[in-house]
């Protein structure tokens, strides 16, 4: 689904990613995991050109995003994301944050995107908080919105930039249920976390990275039992 | 009424003639008659008032649109990405913009004025619209920087989001980034119409008659200038006060989405 191929993204003189090269199939979770400033983050925004590579090509679906005659507003469409600060937007209730995109990008009209929407707040349920603005919310009801809004396209990957990383440690169950129910419905994710419970439990495949570089890769069970390399092993020994 | 007030006016004056003193109440009332109601003078302050009002009213318009042509171009040239080919005739137009800016910004209105008047438009008689023009090319540049200003404000996360949604450039800016941008400056582009409106009063270097100039024109007629400089400083005052208080209406309804609870 995406080819990642050779890929390398730097700011100024500082090389960030380093000749990334990998594939994300349907239907894996691929957990992300590294030290901060290992290039996890870049690499997610560059599935979906927020950064614009220096190198190397990503294909989605086929489709080479990093060139610039590709139509990009039509890949992102089918491809959520979800941020470490949820980014809603404080200026429209929950239902039209949620409802915005599918409407304009002339996805669904106005009622079923409203149906639609209320379907995925009972799901993650919260649906009795369409008519509330975002400052109204609790940091985990913020990001179980946010990523209600990035389904509400019916994308067919979802991105995930730490989405746990900002919420206080009470809140962070409620957004890893809703992140485990997709994953249990097939839906394909990309997850950068801190959250080795998650990678372990829910993890279909996990990428390590230090340097800019994709140094180990493996499923979780073997990866977090039988780490290969000796980065590996000292970074997993700090935080688990 | 009216009549009788004449008359007393009339009398009052020829006490006055007649090298008699007038009471302080008697004073106060004469000064206030001969420079509002002598000769119906209060029409040429409505006049004047008038030509103040269309001076602001068009130079505001004027400043918002050449605002926001200039704050969304420069915007758009500094948001190009990295890395990609720069529009050529984007950094073209930046560069004029830039320019213009810091020319409006970096001389007095009253120069700027003087030179459209006495120069640019020296042979135009219709001073209402070379101030009109000329308050709203200054105007304009500051209401591009508060605009600018404005849009920066805005958490880049929110461009993001937008995009990452799969909207449009002109759509996230439309649906997102704007209207959080417009609550930001409120304030700051409601101090800019109100220096604008007061502003104004400088037509008179070119001989705009607005009600500033009569003002000035009636106390040179009538060698006292308290009435008619207070009055006016009076309608002023009340115009911003009564802009203000809209204001504030405006942006505690635009504050709706801040609500807690």
């Amino acid at each position: 689904m995406i080819d990642v191929h050779n890929l390398s993204k730097s700011f100024g003189d500082n090389l960030v990613l380093d000749g990334i090269t990998t594939r994300i199939q349907k239907g894996e979770v691929v957990v992300i995991i590294g030290p901060s400033g290992s290039g996890k983050s870049t690499f997610l925004r560059c599935l979906n050109l927020l950064e614009l590579p220096s190198g190397g090509s990503v294909l989605f679906d086929g489709t080479d995003i990093t060139n610039p005659k590709t139509d990009i507003n039509a890949i992102r469409r089918k491809m959520g994301m979800v941020f470490q600060h949820f980014n809603l937007f404080p200026n429209m209730t929950v239902e039209r944050n949620i409802t915005l995109a599918p409407v304009q990008t002339g996805l669904m009209k106005q009622h079923e995107a409203d149906e639609k929407a209320m379907a995925l707040l009972r799901r993650v349920g919260l649906a009795d908080r369409a008519d509330s603005y975002p400052s109204q919310l609790s940091g985990g009801q913020k990001q179980r919105i946010a990523i209600v809004r990035a389904l509400c396209m019916d994308p067919e990957v979802l991105l995930f930039d730490e989405p746990t990383s900002a919420l206080d440690p009470e809140m962070v169950g409620e957004v890893l249920d809703v992140m485990k129910d997709l994953a249990r419905d097939g839906m394909t994710m990309v997850v950068v976390t801190h959250e080795m419970g998650f990678a372990r439990e829910v993890g279909s495949r996990v990428l390590f990275m230090d340097g800019g570089k994709i140094l180990e890769e493996n499923e979780p069970q073997a990866f977090f039992a039988n780490p290969r390399e000796e980065r590996t092993r000292s970074f997993l020994s700090k935080v688990l | 009424m009216r009549l009788n007030l004449a008359q007393w006016y009339a009398e009052m004056g020829q006490r006055l003639l007649n090298g008699q003193p007038l009471g302080f109440w008697q004073g106060v009332g004469y000064d206030f008659y001969q420079s509002f109601l002598d000769g119906a003078r209060w029409k040429l302050y409505v006049q004047g008032l008038g030509t103040t009002l269309l001076i602001t009213i068009l130079a505001l318009i004027l400043g918002v649109v050449f605002g926001v042509v200039v704050a969304v171009v420069r915007t758009m040239h500094d948001q190009q990405r990295p890395g990609r080919r720069r529009n050529p005739v984007l950094g073209a137009v930046n560069t004029v913009f830039e320019a213009y800016t810091t020319i409006i910004r970096g001389t007095p209105m009253m120069v700027q004025l003087l030179i459209m008047g006495f120069v640019i438009f020296k042979t135009s008689r219709n001073t209402t619209m070379v101030a009109a023009l000329s308050f709203g090319i200054n105007s304009g540049a500051y209401v591009a920087e508060i605009i600018r200003g404005g849009l920066m404000s805005v958490d880049p996360g929110q461009m993001e989001a937008g995009r990452s949604l799969g909207l449009n450039y002109v759509k996230t800016m439309r649906f997102i980034v704007v209207p959080q941008a417009i609550k930001n400056i409120l304030p700051a582009l409601g101090n800019e119409f109100i220096t604008l409106l007061k502003d104004t009063s400088i037509v008179t270097v070119i001989g705009g008659r607005d009600i500033t100039k009569v003002a000035m024109l009636i106390q040179s007629k009538t060698y006292g200038g308290f009435m008619s400089l207070f009055g006016v400083a009076v309608v002023y005052l009340a115009m911003v006060m009564l802009f203000s208080w809209l204001m504030s209406r405006l942006e505690r309804r635009l504050r709706q989405s801040d609500r807690r609870s």
